[in-house]
């Protein structure tokens, strides 16, 4: 037995070494990168730049000002469910989670995440206050599963002087194609007058990215992607005319290939492409490019939703949540969620200045709100904006499924039909298994 | 009490720490592990039996398929260079002097860095957009080339990526091989003009033919379970061009939640790489009774 | 030891090929020195000044590289701690002592070796969970300490050792822990400095495991951090200081390594392969 006493001794020697901490104790857990080195202490919201800068800052603030509440922040790597779901499964799950909202149905559905009503009556919340496109991303089955944070849809970035030098700029703002024809003829057209790529494109380690794309196109069309709970259709006409048009400007060479999203990010700023189609979270950094002389991008950035190709005006978006994974807690620490909870909502403007449209409505109308930079321009998300249908779960994995699939069919491993016959079928698998 | 009582109680005193061990952590997860692979189950505790279900549902999933192809493909490139490198390596360092020790130590180095690292390090000399490589080829004039983005290029990627970081530990293993070859027999050999490929063939081969067997039997097992280089360079991508077994597990496990399946799958990866080494101890040892 | 003088083309290549094993380390080097910006603004700035030590100075000021890379140094060195006693004392007993079963516990033993661990790792996360060894120091050590190859090592080395010793020393009257302890453990100190460094070595690189089982930022060890860090490169504080990461995440296990550089070979050399 000497081994194992010395074993755990040592560790439990080593593990033992922190003080006792009285204090109600709340573990939270997000995604959007680790910043400590830049935003270490800082409790400056306002001065706070990016998603982790914002966020990181505003968990310093809490801490400082509710010194009787211990809060351990959990930072895990994009999009951390496979951590979540480790953590769940070993019975030790965080107390509030960063969730997409497409995701909520999933762990919903399974009874892993609680209703968080009482939590929000106890943080003063009302849910009245929340946009419809953030209340429905984290309503379902009419109950109340999270607390939206914003609403996040894609976004067309354009570099306005390279616009301007394809000769497709007027009166000041982007020509935007209308159809499928006419974006491979101004794809065609800036190629050729600027030598570049027309289009910014992250298709590397980004399944996400084309997923967002094809949803976007298939619901502007009013098309049933997931006719029920337990069934996708993508073998259809829709699908394959909108793959297929995405396939030409990878084959013409009409979009940067090979990309993944930091290389694309870089791409932008360094004017190597016209458009980068990518989420409004983009908005204050490449903002901030615009505004500083020194960048390439200086004084040559505007926004728009994405272009109406095909049916009507719509975007596929989503949405960030804080979501509670059920579990036992003590009263004193619920109190203490809740008060995170309301602090949180009253930051909600500091929030959107990472560009993400606001979860609560008295936000979006506020003139510090309006006064944001381009804000006007992507107005229009706010009401075009649809999520997919709530019953969808595992819209995760579905999403990395299909984004594979695309992925080859774009870069032209495989071909179109094949590739949305075996996506389809992948999905519908995935659905059988469910439990 | 008689001696050879007290012996009796010393033997499980002295081995009964290491067999509780090895008993909780590694035969009760490995019994636990069947049963498991026998069920519909999930990672939260839900379970319901299938039989031989997920077995047969392993047969028919093409991207099973692919990742198995794959994983092979990645072996096939990995093990028989690194074995040759490594013995040209151990045969080059195999020797007195200072020129020789710091190339061992250079050799050795990769092998102490983790695979994190290992993949950061790799993921920025590879990468078309401001790798290494491709400052490399743009200052002469070329286009960088997509090493991760490529389905035909992401796999030898890895595996250059994976032979980089593995050479140090064969090596090693092949220098102790060499070593305890009796240095008689080799002045022997000179005594009677045996020329150095002569030498290499009849005596220092056929002396470290143990070690060798025991480099590409460790490194064939290791290299089945390839997992954190394709995650963390490429996720598995582009469109499953570069996913493993084990990342297929990984992801199954934790991002499908369906434990049964990914279960199963291991226990089928398990028994590979079990009838693959015996396979390979077979081929190598078969003729040895014969020959002592 | 071959005594033929190496050719000048086998020179020119072994040069080579350690250019080849060090440029990617030298690469490192260079970007960990980069301001994060210089190098966001021009991906070729690595090979041009000004060099910079903000990246290394961000890491000792802020982050939780510091953290994580005292959990790896406890799990490494509680893996090795962990498995040179149970390897000793089970080699040990399976060499030198006579006890009913023995011979069918030790081929049991050796046939963990064929167990990868991709057989256990799912059970053994239900295992764990069931036993609330996530997230905890055990739970990160213990699986390391299910190795057989320690013991078989073990037992190959204790095997060795004549038996004229034990005979000389229980006729002076001492036990068999003293005889194991003060006369026989003294004699494998090699053995236990391979094997030490080895089950560091691999404790300290494992991923897979502490993947799945430190799933919070203060259980992290440096392989699943920095895998983190990665992942999250584009949303985070830059090249530069993930390449900073590395190199600073690989200093302490250098010095492990260049310390036993030679212990390593020459105790393998003296068992590991017969």
């Amino acid at each position: 037995m000497i081994g194992r006493a010395l074993a755990f001794g040592f560790a439990l020697l080593l593990a033992g070494c922190a003080p006792v901490d009285e204090r109600p104790t709340i573990v939270v857990q997000r995604f959007f990168g680790e910043c400590g080195a830049a935003y270490g202490t800082s409790t400056d919201v306002a001065a706070a730049e990016t998603e982790c800068g914002i966020l990181t800052t505003l968990i310093n603030r809490f801490e400082a000002e509710n010194p009787d509440i211990r809060v351990k922040v959990n930072v895990v790597a994009w999009p951390g469910y496979p951590q979540l779901a480790a953590q769940i499964a070993a019975g030790d799950p965080p107390d509030l989670v960063t969730m997409h909202q497409s995701v909520i149905s999933d762990y919903a559905g399974a009874g892993l995440i609680e209703p968080v009503e009482p939590l929000l009556a106890a943080a003063k919340i009302d849910p009245a206050a929340f946009t419809p496109a953030a209340r429905a991303g984290v309503e379902k089955e009419g109950k109340l599963y999270a607390m939206p944070w914003d609403t996040i849809g894609r976004l067309w970035h354009i570099n306005t002087a390279l616009m301007a030098e394809a000769g497709l700029m007027r009166g000041g703002r982007p020509v935007l194609p209308s159809s499928p024809q006419e974006l491979l003829a101004h794809a065609r057209q800036f190629r050729q007058r600027t030598g570049k790529p027309y289009l910014i494109q992250a298709q590397v380690s980004a399944p996400d990215f084309h997923v967002a794309l094809l949803y976007t196109y298939l619901l502007a069309q009013d098309a049933v992607i997931f006719p029920d709970d337990r069934h996708i259709r993508l073998d259809t006409p829709e699908a394959r005319e909108i793959v297929t048009t995405f396939r030409q400007l990878n084959a013409e060479g009409l979009t940067t290939l090979n990309q993944d999203f930091p290389a694309a990010t870089a791409a932008f700023v360094q004017g190597e492409g016209g458009i980068f189609p990518v989420g409004t979270w983009m908005l204050g950094p490449y903002e901030a490019q615009a505004a500083d002389p020194r960048s390439p991008l200086h004084g040559h950035y505007a926004v728009a939703p994405f272009p109406r190709l095909w049916g009507d005006q719509a975007a596929f978006v989503d949405g960030h949540a804080w979501v509670v994974p059920a579990a036992k807690r003590p009263p004193a620490e619920r109190a203490a969620m809740a008060r995170f909870l309301a602090f949180l909502a009253r930051y909600n403007y500091d929030w959107s200045r990472t560009g993400q449209l606001p979860a609560f409505a008295p936000v979006v109308e506020s003139p510090a709100f309006r006064a944001l930079p381009h804000r006007a321009d992507i107005a229009a998300l706010a009401r075009t904006g649809r999520q997919l249908p709530g019953y969808v779960e595992r819209q995760s994995a579905v999403q990395g499924l299909i984004g594979e699939e695309l992925e080859a069919a774009i870069t032209g491993a495989k071909p179109v039909d094949a590739a949305l016959k075996d996506a389809e079928r992948r999905v519908n698998r995935l659905f059988a298994q469910m439990m | 009490m008689n001696a050879a009582a007290r012996d009796r109680w010393a033997g499980y005193a002295f081995v009964g720490p290491f067999l509780l061990v090895y008993a909780a952590v590694l035969v009760v997860p490995l019994a636990m592990g069947l049963v498991i692979s026998l069920h519909r189950a999930d990672l939260f505790g839900r379970r319901a039996w299938i039989g031989l279900g997920n077995y047969t549902q392993a047969l028919g999933d093409p991207v099973l398929h692919q990742a198995l192809g794959n994983t092979i493909l990645l072996a096939l490139l990995i093990v028989p260079p690194l074995t040759v490198i490594a013995l040209l390596l151990a045969l080059a360092l195999n020797r007195p002097g200072r020129f020789a020790a710091i190339l061992r130590g250079v050799f050795f180095s990769s092998l102490v860095l983790s695979v994190t690292i290992v993949t950061l390090i790799w993921r920025f000399i590879l990468t078309p957009d401001a790798g290494l490589i491709a400052e490399g080829l743009e200052a002469a004039g070329h286009a960088p080339i997509p090493f991760l983005s490529d389905p035909d290029l992401v796999i030898p990627a890895i595996a250059v990526t994976t032979l980089w970081w593995s050479l140090g530990f064969p090596v090693m293993l092949i220098l102790a091989g060499l070593q305890q070859v009796p240095g008689d027999i080799y002045e022997a050999a000179a005594l009677d003009g045996a020329s150095r490929w002569t030498v290499l063939r009849r005596i220092t081969l056929p002396a470290i033919r143990r070690t060798l067997l025991l480099v590409v039997m460790l490194q064939t097992a290791a290299q089945l379970q390839l997992f954190g280089q394709a995650q963390l360079l490429t996720g598995g991508g582009p469109g499953g061009a570069s996913r493993t077994i084990v990342l297929y597990i990984f992801e199954v496990s934790f991002g499908r939640w369906e434990l049964g399946y990914a279960t199963a799958i291991a226990e089928l990866l398990f028994g590979m790489i079990i009838a693959l080494t015996l396979l390979q101890y077979w081929l190598v040892t078969r003729h040895e009774g014969q020959r002592t | 030891m071959s005594a033929h003088r190496l050719s000048p083309l086998a020179t020119v290549l072994l040069v080579l090929g350690a250019a080849v094993m060090l440029a990617p380390m030298a690469w490192t080097l260079l970007l960990s020195f980069k301001s994060n910006a210089a190098l966001m603004a021009d991906s070729g700035a690595a090979f041009a000044g000004p060099y910079t030590f903000e990246n290394y100075a961000a890491i000792l000021k802020g982050s939780l590289t510091l953290q994580w890379l005292a959990n790896s140094l406890v799990v490494a060195t509680g893996a090795a701690v962990g498995v040179l006693v149970l390897s000793s004392l089970a080699g040990y007993g399976f060499a030198r002592l006579e006890f009913p079963f023995r011979r069918t516990l030790f081929v049991i033993v050796l046939l963990g070796l064929a167990v990868p661990e991709q057989a256990v790792i799912l059970p053994r996360h239900q295992l764990f969970a069931w036993l609330g060894l996530h997230n905890t120091y055990p739970g990160l050590i213990l699986p390391s300490l299910t190795g057989s190859f320690g013991v078989f090592f073990m037992t190959q080395y204790f095997r060795a050792i004549p038996r004229e010793l034990d005979e000389a020393a229980l006729l002076d009257g001492a036990s068999r822990f003293t005889l194991f302890w003060k006369v026989l453990l003294p004699l494998t100190l090699p053995a236990q400095a391979t094997l030490g460094v080895f089950t560091f070595l691999a404790a300290w690189n494992d991923y897979w495991w502490p993947l799945i089982s430190a799933t919070t930022s203060d259980y992290f060890t440096l392989t699943v951090g920095l895998a983190s860090a990665q992942m999250n490169y584009a949303q985070t504080s830059g090249l530069g200081f993930l390449m900073a990461q590395a190199v600073f995440a690989s200093i302490p296990i250098l010095i492990v390594y260049i310390a036993f550089q030679k212990q390593i070979v020459r105790a393998m050399a003296g068992t590991a392969v017969r």
